[in-house]
């Protein structure tokens, strides 16, 4: 505490070298601090830990959080197509949707034939969407994510029979 | 210099009268942006809004792009409330950003819905508009100016500064000219990633105050460098006007110098201010006290880095990268995909590292290196940025990305971006009803009826003074590993047991 404390008002000085000397004595059950014109007298309770603020905000320039790719449901899926058959994979981590919108009608269903360039999914990688085409003209034959769904990187989405 | 000399010019200029240098605050607004992430609440300004008011700003910046995203996303506050509590509680001009036709957003709007916009922050209180593009494509901000000087706002009009090869200073009196046709009240060079060098500012500011024709000269840049006080120096020196300044405890580091840094400089280059260093003090006292209340960082000097002028990537979004890689158990690529998003944003014709591009560069950039090709997967933002879709490039892309890419000649956009969305508002009237008030009607072209559903009126929950004696007592209360307390101070006693 400085020498000059004997004044009218506590100041923030004041209050943040109080907080953080009673933050660093959590072992006492009791606290007892003068000075100057300051006089503090705490009792802790026995078994209680301290709840102290969490600390740790990241910064960051101007973005919001990154958030943290949730635990991929991945089905386990035995690949087990034909060797012929061309396997859509995810470019990225990200997440799966089906249609180009909340709401629309899905880019493909399982049976329908598709173009080479023609979009079977979206895959949002940190924020931007990313259209797959399918690669190659064929039947879709099977859908392997969820929609809104997160994927790993290279994980199958899409299977196609060539045509 | 003698001693007295305070009204004295330096840098050879020869001033009659002092001159004046004054501040506009970000405490409010980029400082907690840029230290944590955004995350400042209105209950953590109301109790210190005396002092900010008494301290001698300009204007206070109380409104930007992240705020009003994270006020509705994350903090569940309506955006519109808290601009018009600060703006009733404070009798300094307050401020407010947007990002031209996008708003708060990365996506384009019509003109209605930008006018409508700002009618709604005229009818809050904001004295000032600020609008900036970030492609630097004054056609986007054209719509904002116009409706926000027919809503009797002032107009801050700002350019974005870069480090690229065709970011010249020729480049920048160019756009310039462009703002100066628009007749705002000021003219702001905005550097995002404190890349301003002292050597650069002598050239660029001479230019740019010659080319602004008496229209007065902002300066808002970021401390990544370190260089930003020294930056402030030379804009003082080169006739600049104002400077965009931070509270000491929410200074430096990813955000903007400190007011009573830059204070000091200008008094010293013979500046008078309307600074009051006490107000100050208390603000910058109970900033520090809410940082460790709040468990949030401080913002520090950052050491002078050269890495930064190379890749430009802010920090932020460095760590959210590496934490991607590392899910991937690819974390060992991260210098490559750096390399890779300095080539990337060369092929991309030198966008402005900020959001949203900074966004395509990094994601293209990791793209490219965890596919082992250049290119295979281009995110659709990325295609129509390069149709010009969102505005004109700084230069043109690359050929290997052009080929990539695969453009048809049909799909690039040569009009201004707005020009042909249709009006929103009359839509969206008939969706909500009557009795929807014009805050409702923007809120609804901005996000869907769920988030502003969960919106609430921030001035409940807000104290308009404290002390920090009241601070303490507050901080025993809330401590559940404290029992008793008492307090004894200046013929004060309190005690306080469970």
């Amino acid at each position: 505490m400085p020498a000059n404390v004997a004044k009218d008002n506590l100041t923030y000085e004041d209050l943040l070298r109080i907080v953080e000397l009673v933050k660093a004595s959590p072992q006492f059950s009791e606290f007892r601090l003068k000075v100057g014109e300051i006089e503090l007298h705490l009792k802790r309770k026995r078994e209680a830990s301290s709840p102290a603020p969490q600390a740790g905000a990241t910064p960051s320039e101007g973005n919001e959080p990154a958030e943290a790719p949730a635990q991929t449901r991945r089905k386990d899926i035995a690949e087990s197509w034909p060797a012929h058959w061309v396997v859509v994979r995810s470019p990225m981590v990200g997440t799966f949707y089906r249609a180009p919108s909340p709401g629309a009608a899905p880019f493909v269903e399982a049976g329908q034939t598709v173009e080479a360039d023609a979009t079977v999914c979206i895959i949002e990688v940190m924020k931007l969407m990313n259209s797959i085409p399918a690669g190659a003209r064929g039947v879709v034959r099977e859908i392997l994510a969820d929609d809104a769904q997160a994927v790993e990187y290279g994980q199958p989405l899409v299977v196609l029979e060539p045509r | 210099m003698s001693q007295r000399g305070r009204h004295e010019s330096s840098a050879g200029t020869v001033a009659a009268a002092p001159r004046r240098f004054d501040f506009v605050d970000v405490t409010l607004r980029d400082a907690h942006q840029c230290l944590w992430s955004t995350r400042m609440t209105t209950a953590m300004m109301t109790p210190i809004l005396p002092a900010i008011d008494r301290a001698g700003y300009a204007y206070i910046n109380i409104l930007g792009g992240a705020v009003f995203d994270v006020c509705v996303r994350y903090l569940h506050e309506n955006p519109y409330q808290r601009v018009g509590l600060l703006c009733s509680r404070l009798d300094t001009p307050c401020d407010a950003l947007t990002r031209g036709q996008s708003l708060y957003t990365f996506e384009l709007f019509p003109d209605d819905i930008v006018a409508l916009n700002a009618e709604a922050l005229a009818r809050r209180g904001v004295a000032v508009l600020t609008v900036y593009d970030a492609l630097n494509d004054n056609r986007n901000i054209e719509s904002s100016v116009r409706a926000g000087k027919a809503a009797g706002m002032k107009i801050s009009a700002w350019m974005t500064y870069t480090l690229s090869p065709v970011h010249t200073d020729a480049y920048y009196v160019e756009r310039t000219r462009e703002l100066v046709a628009l007749a705002p009240d000021f003219i702001c060079i905005k550097d995002p990633t404190g890349l301003l060098t002292p050597e650069r500012g002598r050239t660029l500011f001479a230019a740019v105050v010659q080319a602004a024709g008496g229209i007065p000269l902002q300066l808002h840049s970021h401390c990544q460098s370190g260089l930003a006080p020294e930056v402030y120096g030379v804009a003082i020196e080169s006739g600049f006007r104002f400077g965009y300044t931070a509270s000491e405890p929410l200074a430096n580091g990813a955000s903007l110098p400190a007011t009573e840094d830059i204070g000091a400089r200008a008094r010293a280059l013979g500046c008078e201010t309307s600074l009051d260093p006490e107000s100050l003090a208390e603000v910058a006292g109970y900033f520090s006290w809410v940082c460790e209340r709040e468990g949030k960082p401080r913002g520090r000097v950052a050491r002078y880095d050269p890495a930064l002028y190379e890749h430009q990537i802010p920090g932020g979004m460095i760590s959210n990268l590496s934490y991607q890689l590392e899910t991937m158990g690819i974390a060992d690529r991260m210098p490559a995909i750096l390399e890779e998003a300095a080539r990337v944003r060369c092929d991309l014709g030198y966008p402005i590292v900020v959001s949203p591009f900074a966004q395509y560069i990094v994601t293209q950039a990791t793209l490219n290196v965890v596919q082992g090709e250049r290119y295979r997967t281009i995110p659709d933002e990325i295609r129509k940025y390069a149709c010009g879709y969102y505005g004109r490039l700084a230069a043109q892309p690359s050929a290997e990305f052009l080929e990539r890419a695969n453009i048809r000649p049909d799909e690039y956009v040569t009009e201004a971006p707005a020009a042909h969305i249709e009006p929103w508002v009359p839509r969206l009237r008939s969706q909500l009803g009557l009795g929807a008030s014009d805050e409702d009607v923007l809120l609804a072209a901005f996000y869907d009826r769920k988030l502003i559903a969960e919106l609430e009126d921030p001035a409940h929950g807000c104290s308009f003074r404290t002390t920090p004696l009241a601070e303490l007592v507050a901080f025993f209360a809330q401590r559940s590993d404290i029992e008793y307390a008492r307090v004894r101070f200046a013929g004060t006693e309190m005690t306080f047991s469970a």
